[in-house]
């Protein structure tokens, strides 16, 4: 079996800041290689990607915004049930509509001339993903011998506003979603995101503040509030698998007949190669103004298993080397990768790399470097063309 | 008898065997519910589909690098609303490396190996966020589950096995399941019966807890210690 699995790794220094902390307010840790290590949960990071999405995606471009939702879904009711006449599709998905969104589905004012019943409209536009419109479709089905009475139950209801609750699918395709009292709407994620992880030993340490009160009477020196804030600062390791044939099942065929089949999945890669790579947690990003974007990015195709290079780190990079710590993550993350590849037979792996600043020269060998809006192009492509194949 | 070998190693790990609601802890080693989870999703079942032949399969676990408990404070908020969720603590196992081991039927253990190597779903060491750092399957070998968790070569990191050299050998802590008809001294309930969503079920499990003896490839001897008489630097009449 092949398979389509792309995977993301990432450099990223960060200058002192607290991105992602705990109850008491200290930067999160981890141990790894026998030292204490700074982490940014992978919660945090998907967060931050997900944030990003609303930047890049057009939701649009990934469902359709119409008044006509009832002839939509009525269409797909009839491609999972042929038997369907018309007619009754249009009723089922009108009535599965209105449970689901709560917006009143119904015909327009008829016109002059008009010949044929016109299909039932909502009073707004509304957007559907292809998740959604298969997901009110299969539910039409399975009430079609009583849909009113079908839809009263309050089960059913909950289940049909929870379906249309869905706004971005890509977002749910990528990180999933899990419902505990609506396990059959469980989505599972394609994505994983590991927790980012310093490459470096990695201490935390605070700063001391005062702040002085402006109408403080001149016989009350001294400070009107003092507090302690904790931070670190890290050159981190991210990284983020996706699994290209379940994100392609998750978010379903595109639904224009001008796009190719393969147009969601590779809008999907596209974002979340792009967002992962460019977003940041908003951790007290206030006080440190952590803005940094990564110093190395690699990405890679692959068609058996994913694999993490955190290996590469288990021993920790010293400090005190010439060019910094970048420097000897990059020349210890390449030995790694060559190691691996060589050892699993996953050399002939497709391979993009992104790249910053002297102390990433030695990635060189294992890509020519590209700008980041070429590497999302090239990726998306790549990724269409296998999953095309694949169809 | 076969048994397939296997290699859990990554920077996080996560094995809950009774974790619910906002408390998620993780026990000191793999559940064989995360581990057959690992199996059955290498070879594509899905939730619902049974785990019988897989839950059968005798297991054991080494504790070849123990690793150290990280707690992970969690916060939501809906994001429409911004209604804060609960709050919710997550345990990981950091820096840990597990031996873990089945036995079973060859054919299915080839089967399994096979699938671990081109896993239909993506691996992780018990939560999705903990990717493995090194290549979990390690092959099927002939022969029982003790003598493959006594056998096998110390898996732990270098600098773990630097940091122990004074041992020539080391003594790792191992959970072993009983065979059938003998006494349980330990029960824990991870025997999967069924992952699907709708009702996940689990049946206690009963298991030993043993020692198993290996070499430290780092280990040497102590440096002798030098001749010294401090008295003969006192002098002597």
């Amino acid at each position: 079996m092949s398979r389509t699995i792309l995977d993301v790794h990432v450099l990223q220094t960060v200058p002192p800041s607290n991105i992602n902390r705990d109850d008491t307010g200290s930067p999160k840790g981890a141990v790894y290689g026998g030292v204490r290590r700074a982490r940014v949960s992978s919660q945090a990071w998907k967060r931050a990607t997900r944030e990003a999405f609303k930047n890049v995606l057009d939701p649009a471009e990934l469902g359709t915004r119409t008044k006509r939702v009832a002839d939509l879904v009525a269409e797909r009711i009839r491609e999972l049930d042929a038997d369907i006449p018309y007619a009754e599709a249009l009723e089922l998905a009108a009535a599965t509509v209105a449970a689901a969104t709560g917006s009143k589905i119904e015909k327009p004012k008829r016109r002059k001339n008009d010949e044929e019943d016109q299909a039932p409209e909502s009073s707004y536009l509304m957007f559907l993903s292809a998740r959604q419109r298969d997901g009110l479709a299969e539910l039409a089905v399975q009430g079609r011998a009583d849909i009113k009475a079908f839809l009263k139950d309050p089960e059913n209801k909950k289940r049909a506003k929870q379906i249309a609750n869905t706004g971005h699918s890509i977002d749910i395709a990528l990180f999933g979603r899990m419902v505990a009292d609506s396990s059959d709407i469980n989505v599972d994620a394609s994505a994983q995101v590991a927790h980012a992880i310093s490459v470096h030993a990695a201490d935390i340490e605070s700063d001391y503040y005062t702040a002085v009160d402006d109408r403080r009477k001149d016989d009350e020196p001294g400070a009107g509030m003092i507090g302690t804030v904790e931070f670190n600062a890290a050159t981190l390791y991210r990284y983020a698998a996706v699994d290209v044939d379940l994100l392609s099942a998750n978010l379903g065929a595109g639904l224009r007949d001008d796009q190719p089949p393969s147009e969601p999945v590779r809008r999907a890669v596209e974002a979340f190669v792009r967002c992962f790579v460019e977003s940041m947690p908003t951790g007290k990003a206030n006080t440190f103004a952590n803005h940094s974007l990564p110093d190395a990015v690699i990405v890679k195709l692959r068609d058996s298993r994913p694999i993490s290079f955190a290996g590469a780190f288990e021993a920790p990079v010293p400090q005190g080397r010439e060019n910094g710590q970048v420097a000897e993550a990059c020349r210890r993350l390449r030995a790694h990768i060559a190691s691996i590849e060589d050892a699993y037979g996953t050399a002939e792996a497709k391979t993009w790399l992104l790249r910053v600043g002297e102390a990433t020269e030695e990635l060189e060998q294992l890509a020519a470097p590209l700008p980041l809006d070429q590497m999302v192009k090239e990726v998306g492509e790549a990724v269409a063309a296998r999953v095309e194949t694949s169809a | 008898m076969s048994v397939l070998l296997l290699q859990l190693a990554g920077p996080l790990q996560s094995w809950g065997a009774s974790s619910r609601f906002a408390r998620r802890s993780t026990e000191n080693a793999p559940t064989k519910s995360g581990l057959i989870g690992l199996l059955a999703a290498a070879q594509g079942r899905s939730r619902g589909d049974g785990l019988g032949d897989l839950a059968g399969l005798r297991f054991g676990v080494r504790a070849d690098q123990p690793g150290v408990r990280v707690r992970d404070f969690q916060t939501a908020h809906h994001a429409d609303t911004g209604e804060a969720m609960p709050v919710s603590e997550r345990f990981y196992l950091a820096d840990a490396v597990f031996l873990a081991a089945f036995e079973g039927d060859g054919a299915l253990l080839e089967e399994l190996h096979e699938a671990l190597n081109d896993p239909v779903y993506l691996p992780y060491l018990g939560r999705r966020s903990c990717p493995p750092a090194r290549s979990i399957p390690l092959g099927v070998r002939e022969g029982g589950l003790e003598d493959a968790l006594n056998g096998h070569r110390w898996l732990a990191a270098e600098w773990y096995q630097e940091k122990r050299k004074r041992e020539p050998e080391v003594e790792l802590g191992a959970w072993i399941d009983v065979r059938e008809g003998e006494t349980a001294h330990h029960e824990l309930r991870d025997l999967p019966l069924s992952f699907a969503p709708e009702h996940r079920r689990y049946a206690m499990r009963g298991l030993e807890y043993t020692r198993v003896t290996v070499a430290n490839p780092q280990g040497a001897p102590p440096p002798p210690v030098p001749a010294h008489d401090p008295i003969a630097a006192l002098g002597g009449e």
